[in-house]
């Protein structure tokens, strides 16, 4: 592969090509936004069914001690795997892209431990802004748009939560997995899919 | 007046490894093996080619016992890249 006689057009076809086809190998799938959508909502369904069935305390076991980690633990291995299959390179948006997931998710889960009595009524607002500017700030980096919009929609489902009763909280996290984390996380993967046929 | 091509970057297999280093911060040899399809050892001497020119750092580790090469690309390389992606443009539209 080493042809020496490159015409301009050539070379600017060949710069293009590679670009593109580096970019495709580390494109991001919608797995793990689907993961974590999934996650939010079982476990806010959960709450739902448990405050219905009068054994709301029991959910605190499943979101904090249960089913968040083993999401977090899952991440950790998927990333690991993925990283180490494909022999992935170091890019700014991957650096990026993590160190905000991990940040996003510590701080999370120290709001939902430590700081559930100070927050109150806040705590799922709060959550929900913050999973949406996480979404956001992916969407654009990866100019993926649903997941831009998504993001948006999350933030306004969080902002407009503040207007309502903790009794409803639950359903803006059902609401908000849905809209923000599992629609753009399906198009994300169909999109990825797609590319890579 | 043209500017002449940067002969170190006007050959397919090292353009092709420099495109890819500008897409990322870093790359594993076999991660720049895989996207160019070329030889290990055809890529070797690119890369050293590149190296003594100093459009790119190469670094050499171990990765669970097996020894590592990463690549990347160097300030001076990618000011080179630039320079020469605008020479190409200057050739395919020289009334700019």
């Amino acid at each position: 592969m080493d042809k020496t006689t490159l015409t301009p057009e050539e070379s600017l076809l060949l710069i293009t090509k590679t670009i593109e086809e580096t970019k495709k190998r580390f494109e991001e799938n919608g797995h793990i936004i689907i993961l974590w959508g999934v996650l939010t909502f079982t476990v806010f369904f959960l709450q739902y069914f448990f405050s219905l069935t009068g054994l709301y305390k029991k959910f605190d076991i499943i979101w904090t001690c249960i089913l968040f980690p083993i999401g977090a633990i899952y991440q950790f291995i998927y990333v690991r795997k993925t990283m180490n299959k494909k022999n992935l390179p170091k890019t700014l948006l991957i650096r990026v892209i993590t160190t905000m997931g991990w940040a996003m998710g510590l701080n999370l889960m120290i709001l939902g431990f430590l700081f559930s009595k100070q927050l109150g009524d806040a705590l799922a607002p709060i959550f929900l802004i913050l999973l949406a500017l996480s979404m956001i700030v992916i969407g654009a980096s990866i100019k993926f748009k649903p997941l831009f919009i998504g993001g948006i929609l999350l933030n306004l489902i969080g902002l407009g939560s503040f207007f309502f009763t903790r009794d409803y909280h639950g359903l803006s996290m059902m609401l908000g997995a849905v809209v923000g984390l599992i629609i753009p996380g399906i198009l994300l993967n169909k999109a990825n899919r797609k590319e890579n046929v | 007046m043209f500017n002449e091509l940067d002969p170190i970057l006007h050959s397919q297999l090292r353009l092709s490894i420099i495109s890819i280093l500008m897409t990322v911060e870093e790359a594993e040899f076999t991660f720049i093996k895989e996207s160019t399809g070329a030889a290990a050892g055809n890529i070797s001497i690119q890369i050293k080619k590149l190296q003594d020119a100093g459009y790119v750092k190469v670094e050499k580790t171990f990765k669970n016992n097996y020894p590592n090469t990463t690549v990347s690309i160097t300030n001076r390389g990618i000011k080179a890249f630039e320079d020469y992606v605008n020479d190409l443009k200057k050739y395919i539209n020289p009334k700019k």
